[in-house]
């Protein structure tokens, strides 16, 4: 009977991950050294990476482009205060530089991205890891700088009519 | 009671705004000669509702309205003049006035504005409470320790000492939250955030809104040496917004023995009028609860206003929640 119990939640544990895998958030999990411990299958699909080639590898190593200071200035907050820390699109379009989804008929370039960083509280109380969360914002992002230009336009053409 | 300030040069047009004023309306009438003695009788307290004319002698209405944006005087100006052109009409409301009667003002008009501005409810709510006294208090209470926490984590974050705020705890309808929002920033440009989160059948909004003037010593706190671009501005919003709407909102789920889900900030705006920062979905709901709450930095000219607003239909479990801590 026992067995059968621990062969379910064996079981179960493997979806589970299956699912943190086909999810299509990125889901990134780091220590307090900024090392990667989790990447999951989007992150590995949009960047080309590997979870085997990141593992353990410092996020400011694999992206020179992410600012250290500004990073650990962000993620502090996570971890002293376990509040979530957001950047949004608007903010700044991407932190890790993905092509569009739609390559062929989609507008912009790159993969607009909205980031949480949430804390990740062990068995123990303490918080020793993040997770970082980037979800696709190209959409919308794309929708909204549409919607700003019309605007734009529409003013050009009622001051132009005076 | 709600005091409302007649302000005229000429005694018969002082008599004749008095008897416009809503016969039912339960209200204290003072009455000024010019904006002097205008702006001394609202520093008194005398005039929740001023009723302004432009041309007059010693300070005129501009001048007047002018004396009000530079004191913070909180009154709801309506101006009610000879002057129609629409250039005077546009210039006292780019000073502040909510509206503008043409004289000779008639009870119809009055009545109209006063109706369009809510301000009649504004009475009626004050007069009759609105909320329970105890369930305020307990709100009130609740919100204290919350904001306690937010404050000393934004405290040990900057490493400032913030001075905390009695929060302010009211039922609101959406006219009255345009109110609340122009009060809050007298004329000033602002820059906000908004956040939904919900819980437990809980489910409301988190505003921060933080004035244009706060961003260079909010630079300096943070020990950002680039140039205070917008980008690097609605950096900081974000930042502040996330520590003041996280702590503040894990501090009151805690004390409910619930927790919140926040949703993704969303920008509302940069350097705006509070006006336009906010375009309230009017059909949508009619009364909310509101929890205004105004952080300050001591030594240093930052102003932040942190709004939470609960839905109307989350205000039956917030209460039982509530009623729970009361027993106890």
């Amino acid at each position: 009977m026992s067995t059968t119990n621990a062969l379910d939640e064996i079981l179960e544990f493997h979806w589970m991950m299956d699912m943190l895998q086909t999810v299509d958030v990125g889901i990134v999990v780091l220590n307090r050294d900024f090392e990667i411990k989790v990447w999951n299958g989007f992150m590995e699909a949009h960047s080309g990476k590997l979870p085997s080639d990141v593992r353990d590898k410092t996020l400011f190593s694999l992206f020179p482009d992410i600012s250290e200071t500004w990073f650990r200035r962000k993620a502090k907050a996570v971890f002293e205060l376990r509040t979530r820390a957001f950047m949004t699109w608007e903010q700044r379009p991407y932190l890790f530089k993905f092509r569009n989804f739609r390559p062929i008929t989609g507008t912009e370039p790159f993969m607009y991205q909205n980031i949480s960083l949430s804390a990740l509280v062990s068995a123990t109380g303490a918080v020793d890891h993040v997770c970082m969360m980037v979800y696709d914002m190209t959409d919308a992002a794309s929708a909204k700088k549409q919607l700003l230009a019309l605007q734009v336009e529409q003013s050009e053409m009622t001051q132009t009519l005076r | 009671m709600i005091s409302v300030l007649i302000c005229d040069d000429s005694l018969v047009a002082r008599k004749q705004v008095a008897k416009c004023l809503p016969q039912d309306w339960d209200v204290a009438v003072h009455f000024a000669k010019h904006g002097e003695e205008a702006l001394k009788a609202l520093a008194e307290g005398k005039g929740q509702v001023l009723l302004l004319d432009l041309n007059m002698p010693v300070m005129d209405g501009y001048q007047t309205l002018k004396g009000i944006n530079e004191k913070q005087l909180t009154t709801k100006t309506i101006v009610v003049s000879g002057d129609i052109q629409p250039e005077a009409k546009e210039r006292v409301l780019a000073l502040g006035a909510i509206d503008f009667i043409q004289k000779p003002v008639s009870a119809a008009d009055l009545a109209a504005v006063l109706h369009k501005h809510n301000i009649l409810a504004l009475a009626e709510e004050m007069h009759a409470g609105g909320l329970d006294d105890a369930l305020r208090d307990c709100y009130q209470e609740v919100t204290n320790v919350a904001m306690g926490q937010a404050g000393d984590h934004l405290a040990r974050i900057m490493n400032v000492f913030v001075k905390l705020p009695i929060p302010n705890v009211n039922l609101i309808e959406v006219s009255e939250l345009h109110m609340m929002l122009s009060d809050i920033e007298m004329h000033e440009q602002t820059s906000g955030v908004c956040q939904g989160f919900l819980g437990d059948g809980i489910s409301g909004e988190a505003l921060c809104i933080l004035s244009d003037s706060s961003f260079s010593d909010v630079a300096k706190i943070l020990d950002i040496q680039e140039a205070v671009d917008d980008e690097l501005q609605l950096e900081m919003l974000m930042d502040v917004a996330s520590i003041l709407i996280g702590s503040c909102l894990s501090g009151f789920a805690k004390q409910l023995d619930m927790q919140f889900r926040q949703g993704h900030p969303v920008v509302l705006g940069q350097h705006q009028s509070v006006e336009d920062l906010i375009k309230l979905n009017k059909n949508n709901w009619r009364k909310t609860l509101a929890i205004e709450l105004s952080y300050g930095l001591e030594g240093y000219n930052v102003r932040c206003d942190l709004v939470l607003l609960f839905t109307e239909d989350s205000l039956e479990t917030l209460n039982s929640k509530l009623a729970h801590l009361l027993e106890e």
